[in-house]
């Protein structure tokens, strides 16, 4: 059984045109590092619906972790690619040299 | 109180002006705080923006920053007045400690945005679920828009500043 939509209010659906608006662009984005800054505003989006659908004591709660949570994340992706590819360009610059050395 | 619109236009305004001061005063732009938020400066300079303007937008994605204290505290604010600006103050400065930032720019950006959001909402001005509107059009004009013209603006922000 579908439940009824009783009431959205206007904050909640500027939050969900924002969110979806950004998966669209995370979708045409081809730089993996640029695609984070439009992930950032799809947490931002989420947290709000989050909220603004469940105003109870658990709610912030809720709200809090999966920002904190989704922001870590970030952190992790950002980080990992930038070391693999100063890894890569360290290996390509080695390789280089190596070849020069023959 | 005003139509929902003009309150939710306003605190678009109020949180964008809060959240980029806090954030350039408290020096984001300056470097990228972990080589994550430096990566992705560089990758926004490569398309034609701003270095100081990326590592801000890096910072801002790799930590939660002013503005994410200023989304948290209307969201704390929403639920339970001054408290829970005060609680979701707290939750941003434990998210700050894990992602090995000090914290300075989120904790001021919540604990400024909690008295802001409790003071309009109480005088009957703005209803803090239009700041939670607000604060994602804010975000979303910065990081969401172009890359390239947001940095540029922070860019000059910073020089100004600095």
């Amino acid at each position: 059984m579908i439940p009824e939509i009783t009431e959205l209010s206007l904050p909640a659906l500027i939050c969900a045109v924002a969110a979806l608006y950004s998966c669209i662009r995370i979708v045409l984005e081809k730089n993996t590092l640029r695609k984070l800054p439009f992930l950032n505003v799809l947490t931002f989006a989420v947290t709000g619906i989050i909220v603004l659908i469940c105003p109870t004591p658990l709610g912030i709660a809720a709200a809090c972790a999966y920002f904190i949570g989704s922001t870590l994340e970030s952190n992790a992706i950002a980080s990992t690619w930038a070391k693999r590819a100063e890894k890569e360009k360290k290996d390509a610059q080695e390789k280089a040299d190596g070849e020069a050395a023959q | 109180m005003l139509t929902e619109i003009a309150q939710i236009i306003i605190a678009f305004a109020v949180s964008f002006i809060l959240y980029v001061t806090i954030d350039v005063l408290a020096g984001l732009p300056k470097e990228g705080g972990v080589c994550g938020a430096a990566a992705i400066g560089e990758a926004v300079e490569k398309s034609g923006g701003d270095i100081h303007g990326g590592y801000m937008l890096g910072n801002i994605v790799c930590s939660p920053d002013a503005s994410a204290g200023t989304l948290l505290a209307a969201c704390g604010v929403c639920l339970f007045g001054l408290w829970g600006g005060l609680i979701a103050a707290v939750f941003v400065y434990i998210g700050n400690r894990i992602c090995s930032d000090k914290g300075y720019a989120g904790t001021a950006g919540a604990l400024v945005a909690t008295l802001v959001i409790w003071g309009l909402a109480n005088a009957g001005l703005i209803a803090p679920q239009s700041f939670i509107a607000g604060m994602v059009l804010a975000i979303l004009v910065i990081q969401g828009i172009s890359h390239k013209y947001a940095s540029r603006l922070l860019g000059k922000l910073w020089r100004l500043r600095a």
